[in-house]
Order: C-alpha cells, then structure tokens, then sequence
C-alpha cells in the first residue's frame, strides 16, 4: 500500500469516514521544510509497503491548519495512530525505531518482506549513524517530562537567556531535567536539525519543542498557571 | 518600450554600503514574506558585548529583538511562528559572526489589538 495525501479537510474526512471502522489508520504530521520531517517521510513511506492493513495517511501540518488543530499538532513530525475510528497513540519527533514498533503493533501483522532494492552499503551506513543520533536526541528531549537544553548548567549558567529561563523555571518551582549543549557539539548541532531550531536555550515538556525564553514568556504571560498545569 | 515597474519581482538590494546592514536585510525580508502591519526590531547586541562568546566579535548586530504582527501567523502556534521566521535568516544566523540571537514577540492583528486594549 501506498502513502495518500491528504489535499484538504473533506478529503480527509471523507477518507476516514469510507474505511471499514475495523481497518487502523496511521497518520503523519509533516512540513516541506523541516529536515526531521524528510526523513521520516521515508520510514513513514517504507512502511506503508510493510503492513497493507493499515492506511497510511500523509498532512502538511501548515497546509491544513484545521486538521492539525483536530490533532493538536504542536509540533512536527507527529503521527497519529487510530483504531477503531480512536486515537490509541500519538507519537511526537523522529524516532524511526518507536515508530517501526508503534505501527506493527497497530497493524498486529508481520511486516511484508522487504522490497528489493539495491542500498550502496555507504549511504546504508550514513543512514544508521543518523538514525542513531535522532534516536538518542528522541531519547534526550523526553529524559524528563521538562527539559532544558542550554548553555551551561543551572548553578552556573553561560548565556543570559538560559539563566532567564533557569530563574523563571525556578520561580514556578517546576522540576526539571538540563544538559549543557556547550559541553557536546553532536548534540547541539543534532538538536538544531532535529527541531529544526536555530537557538539554546530549548525547553522541551513531555518530548516536545516549546521554545524558548521568548516563548516561554509569553506563554506565561497568557497562562501564569501554565507549569503548575502539567 | 516601457516597463512595467510594478509587475517586476522586487530584486534583492544591497545592504553592504549601509551601517546596519543586517538590521535592513532583516526589515526587507520579514517586509517582503509576512506583510506585517506593524514590526519593531531592537537591536540588543550591545547588551551582550560582555559576554564571553562575543567578546570577540566586531559586529555590533548580533542579538535583535523583533515584535511582528502579522495576518500570516494566523492558525499557528508560537514555535511554528517563530520557525516561520528564523527559517528567513537561516544563512545569517549560522554565519560566522553573524546574527547570534534572535528574541521574536509574534502576533496576529487580532491578538494585537487584544493587547492594545488590556493597556
């Protein structure tokens, strides 16, 4: 089976509404131009040839605004699992190893053999590595249900925007887990691309991308209650 | 023959001879792709010159703060927002001595005007 895209709100819903309620349905969350995205499309689509019972459906989550609303899709890549016309998982980030694991266990089914296609053993080995780096920053950003990825360390902090977002973490008394990006470059250039975020500090709740100081000021702004509500 | 001025593509001016180039290239990019219908960039670089990373830096642009308001955030949520605009300056901000930082206030027109009257 292959990958559908979704071209606008009725198409889905007339998609979802024509399937036997028995069939999964699993569907991806994605921009054009976050680099996570792009390589997930690839697991997402390679999938799709593994398991032909489950419907693979593709949104660009800025195209269709309503469906990610539906969704509550706050950041990409995001994938939705769906049985029996209910959400029974949700997945946030690239992770191509939870997401493998996650559809099989929708589908309940072995996956297909694989098709055969020739891989240079080269662009193979390069795809591992960094499958291995967006596993361990997968792994990373849900280390704790809030963490800060900044420059320097809480005690002692080596940008004004992290000590900010350390002293408003602390006011609000939230517990929170930290790594020093200056302290390992593989994760702070990684981080960049995965998130596809240009900037430290970053802070993540429950795996996914708030911000930053800026962000996280106005959201408090708007809800001062916010931390005390996770 | 005449040309039609207003049909051609705005073409890319050249910030090299101004003293705040990337303060201008900033005004003229978010200008061109978002419209905004109020934009306000502070440059906040001399606030950071101390710190020990920029104390080599000769650039007196490397930290703005920008407060944008625009139709073209409606419908998303603040990290997509501010994607929208750091994805803009993706070259400046991963140059050498470029744009270090960059703190974004984005809004629609509607929550603007919200905030206006909260005042």
């Amino acid at each position: 089976m292959t990958v559908v895209d979704i071209t606008s709100e009725s198409h889905f819903n007339e998609l979802t509404t024509s399937l036997p309620s028995t069939m999964p349905i699993t569907l991806s969350f994605h921009t054009p131009w976050a680099a996570p995205c792009t390589q997930m499309n690839a697991v997402f689509s390679y999938l799709s040839t593994q398991y032909n019972n489950v419907t693979f459906l593709s949104v660009d989550a800025e195209a269709h605004p309503e469906i990610s609303e539906t969704f509550d899709v706050s950041a990409v890549p995001f994938f939705v699992l769906i049985k029996n016309g209910k959400v029974v998982r949700e997945l946030s980030g690239a992770d191509p190893k939870e997401l493998s694991a996650a559809i099989q266990e929708l589908s309940g089914q072995q996956p297909a053999a694989a098709p055969t296609t020739r891989v240079e053993n080269d662009a193979k080995e390069e795809t591992t590595a960094e499958e291995d780096l967006n596993a361990r920053l997968a792994k990373l950003v849900s280390a704790a249900p809030v963490m800060l990825f900044m420059k320097g360390t809480p005690a002692a902090p080596q940008c004004g925007f992290s000590r900010q977002l350390v002293g408003i973490l602390r006011e609000n008394q939230v517990r929170f887990g930290f790594f020093d990006i200056l302290k390992d470059d593989t994760v702070r250039q990684g981080l960049k691309q995965f998130s596809d975020w240009p900037t430290f500090p970053q802070l993540y709740v429950n795996g996914e991308l708030q911000g930053g100081l800026d962000i996280v000021k106005e959201i408090l702004a708007e809800d001062p209650n916010y931390f005390k509500n996770l | 023959m005449s040309t039609d001025a207003s049909a051609e593509p705005e073409k890319f001016p050249n910030f090299g001879d101004s003293e705040t180039p990337y303060e201008d290239k900033i005004r003229w990019v978010l200008t061109q792709n978002l419209k905004p219908t109020y934009l306000k960039i502070h440059n906040d670089s001399h606030k950071h010159a101390h710190h020990a990373p920029m104390r080599d830096s000769v650039s007196q642009e490397t930290h703005f703060r920008l407060e944008i308001v625009s139709e073209a955030f409606e419908g998303k949520r603040l990290p997509m927002r501010h994607r929208l605009v750091y994805q803009m300056f993706s070259k400046e901000m991963n140059a050498e001595g470029g744009i270090h930082a960059m703190q974004l206030l984005t809004l629609t027109p509607k929550e603007w005007e919200e905030r206006q009257g909260k005042k």
